[in-house]
């Protein structure tokens, strides 16, 4: 009985492992999905050329601005050389470990730009350090040896439990994408080759929405938009009103935490590589909200005084803090993104000082 | 607690271990308090409805054998089958016969209902208890004489919920000459739980996901095709589900040292409605046969005798799946169909399965048997009529959007099924090399893991029976 349950244990562990963790799958995962959309960002980023070690790379979530190409078409005069991982929905945890897949050893960037919403940080209803979504976005790149932390930063058992069956069984995590892969096989093995090769330049060309909502006027006293562009229809209104306007629950410090948590996992990380880790405050929202006291305690302050970490000044990108520079009521448009590069890069450069030879 | 969890997983290898860590004389003990505490994660208190039907079916089989006269032998199993009857018939039927008697009255079907909440497994370990008890009456069993013996014969948590229905010989032979599973029990027992696991998740709950969309409002899929497919979807799913469940339950009973009856032998190769009931749901039909049919009169009384006694014992197996006119007219449409097939074949023997008519006999009775799952899925009568409507009277319309990969699975087990009718493969595989049975414990495994159903555990269909 023990070579019958040997058996199926070493074949099932082979399968297991020749299709999910040798990254043959990796490599059909529908593209357009979250796992498939990081896997591409990454694997983009792995294969960009790196010329030298003048290289800035931007992660983040959707409301990271930053587009390399504005940036890089002036390269000769600037030195450095701008990149972005940046993908929509995610948060420090996606970041470090996609850092880790893009810089295995550490030495691939000059400098990191993190982006935060906001410094102080506060709680919102969602937990973040909760995030089952998580595991989706890195399944690709989670490893055996994670075992040992990723599902401990969990703070339920269920889901530190679907952390640590979705890395040691990653078709439980691929199900849904594998399923689908069954009823087109061919069609996405041909659409996952063909983002291979050109996806890179796609989203390299991408210049953001041209969309404004130049005429919006918010009183922020009443929590309502006093006045909305004709163009903008009325559920996208609703839409931009509650997203202006949350609510927050009472601020336990958990979003500190997190952020704390996660943020010297990357410093720790890139300790001693001469790496910069950047943090820069986005554009709020379509007019500049009122000043709330600051939380002296949050993450990033707590960070600022730590070799290698330079946190831009938090009202560095409040000029673009305008209508006219947002689509929506968190993401700024083609315009905003525009300057917020340039005013971004530039920040980064004079901070980082001449390029290296 | 459902079968394909990992919960439940968790809980069967604790059991294994405490039952094989532990001396042989105490392994009853760790069985029984593991099926009660099995029983008692869905609703706690029922417990007490499980150890009062024990109790009383334990003591009358008891006073069975110690009653001197005739009279008070049968005043104990009218005792016992009054006693299971009854709470069967509370807890199961009672709101059924007020919906319909208030229907009588002309006052609101709901003026008599109660809020019952249907015990798991009833309608399983009631039938278990008084097949003991009439056994006992028969002089065909002896009674038992340790009431643990016999509240784990009640209780054993692999068929539980829903069956296979054990008889007491059966289950009490294996409790008293209990021997260690051999390697090729062991073997079958870890491939049928696998095979189980399968079933259920890959495909059952799969194919429930389009039942369940035609199901639930059929009326917005009109048409032939959608009917035909949302059927075979169900016929697909049931199968599935209950074989998957009886598979996994023979399973864990063969790793425990128990062997239970088979329950399912390919019924979908059935050549016959007859030949179906042969294969479907075995230990029912051979509960029934025993104790309705037979007792009934059976085939003994003359042809149109013995058809009644086909009727009745359908009937009111339609009945026992449920309190709904459905079950009772599928029950009575199977009724029918085996009294036509009997009225051909009458003196005639049965046909051997393998030859060239055998594709379209067996296609014949696929339909057949689909046409009667409608009225086991749809919610009402009338729903039942207008999926009927729509499968022979309706526009061709259009199929059900199924998963492309569906159909060849479906495909593949159809071979699968095949190959076992002839070839037995799963024993082969079970006592085969290694290399052979690990593979293909393998496959099954990443199977489950890609392509079952990734959704919150789906219920076993025959739980709420």
């Amino acid at each position: 009985m023990t070579a019958r349950l040997l058996a199926t244990v070493v074949i099932f562990a082979g399968l297991e492992g020749l299709i999910f963790h040798s990254g043959l799958y990796a490599r059909i995962i529908e593209p357009d999905s979250t796992t498939g959309f990081m896997e591409v960002q990454i694997q983009n980023e792995i294969r960009r050329p790196k010329l030298d070690h003048n290289q800035v790379l931007a992660v983040g979530h959707s409301r990271q601005a930053l587009l390399p190409r504005i940036e890089n078409e002036k390269k000769p005069g600037t030195g450095y050389t701008f990149a972005t991982i940046g993908l929509g929905g995610t948060t420090p945890r996606t970041w470090y470990y996609a850092l880790r897949a893009v810089d295995p050893h550490a030495h691939n960037y000059a400098a990191i730009l993190i982006p935060e919403d906001d410094y102080n940080e506060a709680d919102t209803w969602e937990d973040e350090s909760e995030r089952e979504s998580d595991l989706h976005y890195l399944i690709s790149r989670l490893r055996l040896r994670d075992l040992r932390d990723y599902p401990w930063t969990y703070k339920s058992a269920t889901r530190r439990w679907t952390a640590l069956e979705g890395i040691v069984l990653k078709g439980t995590v691929y199900r849904q994408d594998f399923q689908e892969f069954l009823d087109h096989p061919l069609a996405r093995i041909a659409k996952a080759e063909y983002y291979r090769h050109d996806s890179a330049g796609w989203y390299y060309g991408f210049g953001g929405d041209a969309r404004s909502l130049a005429g919006l006027e918010i009183d922020w006293t009443r929590r309502t938009a006093s006045h909305f562009p004709v163009a903008v229809p009325e559920a996208e209104q609703k839409r931009i009103i509650a997203e202006l306007f949350p609510g927050f629950p009472p601020d336990s410090g958990r979003e500190v935490a997190y952020r704390l948590y996660w943020y010297r996992k990357i410093l720790d990380y890139y300790h001693g590589s001469g790496t910069k880790i950047f943090f820069l405050r986005v554009p709020r929202a379509p007019t500049s909200p009122p000043e709330v006291p600051p939380n002296p305690n949050s993450a990033v302050r707590q960070l600022a005084g730590q070799p290698d970490v330079i946190v831009l000044d938090e009202h560095l990108l409040d000029p673009l803090e305008r209508p006219e520079l947002f689509w929506d009521a968190l993401h700024v448009n083609r315009e905003g993104m525009i300057r917020f590069t340039e005013i971004v890069a530039a920040e980064v450069r004079k901070a980082l000082g001449p390029p290296r030879p | 607690m459902l079968f394909q969890t990992q919960q439940f997983f968790l809980f069967l290898g604790v059991v294994l271990i405490l039952f094989y860590s532990t001396p042989l004389g105490w392994r009853k003990y760790v069985l029984l308090a593991a099926s009660y505490y099995f029983y008692m994660s869905w609703i706690p208190v029922f417990i007490l409805l499980l150890l009062a039907l024990t109790a009383i079916d334990y003591t009358a089989a008891r006073w069975i054998e110690r009653a001197e006269s005739p009279k008070h032998r049968k005043t104990a199993l009218v005792i016992s089958l009054s006693a299971n009857l009854g709470l069967l018939g509370f807890f199961k039927y009672y709101n059924f016969f007020a919906e319909n008697i208030a229907n009588l009255l002309h006052r609101p079907s709901n003026s008599f209902a109660m809020s019952i909440i249907l015990p798991l497994g009833i309608s399983f370990h009631t039938f278990q208890s008084m097949s003991y008890v009439i056994d006992v009456y028969r002089k065909e069993q002896e009674p038992i004489r340790n009431p643990i013996d016999y509240a784990l014969f009640i209780s054993f948590f692999p068929q539980l919920v829903a069956g296979p229905i054990v008889r007491a010989r059966e289950f009490f032979k294996d409790l008293y000459a209990w021997r260690k599973p051999s390697t090729a029990e062991a073997s079958q027992g870890i491939l049928l739980l696998l095979l189980g696991l399968a079933k259920k998740t890959i495909m059952a709950d799969q194919f429930a996901q389009i039942a369940n969309a035609y199901f639930q409002d059929a009326g917005k899929h009109p048409g032939m095709l959608s009917a035909w497919s949302g059927t075979i979807a169900f016929g697909i799913q049931i199968y599935f589900d209950f074989s998957g469940y009886t598979d996994m339950a023979i399973g864990m009973a063969k790793l425990l040292g128990f062997h239970f009856p088979v329950n399912f032998r390919r019924p979908y190769l059935a050549s016959s409605i007859t030949d179906f009931w042969h294969r479907w749901h075995m230990s029912l039909s051979r509960w029934l046969r025993d104790y309705l049919y037979i007792p009934l009169g059976g085939n003994r009384g003359g042809t149109l005798k013995t058809y009644r006694n086909l009727m009745l014992t359908m009937l009111l197996g339609g009945l026992w799946h449920g309190a709904n006119w459905n079950f009772i007219v599928w029950g009575g449409y199977h009724g029918a169909l085996l009294s036509i097939e009997r009225m051909f074949r009458r003196g005639k023997p049965e046909d051997d399965r393998w030859t060239l008519l055998y594709p379209v006999q067996a296609a014949a009775t696929f339909a057949l048997a689909m046409i009667g799952w409608v009225f086991f899925r749809a919610a009402t009568f009338h729903d039942s009529l207008y999926v009927l409507g729509q499968m022979f009277a309706g526009a061709s319309g259009e199929p059900l959007a199924i998963p492309k990969w569906m159909a060849p699975l479906a495909l593949i087990t159809l071979v699968l099924a095949v190959l076992e009718e002839k070839k037995g493969w799963f024993e082969r595989i079970a006592i085969g090399p290694a290399w052979a049975y690990g593979a293909v414990c393998a496959l099954l495994l990443l199977s489950v893991e890609l392509i079952g159903f990734g959704g919150p555990a789906v219920p076993f269909v025959y739980f709420q029976f």
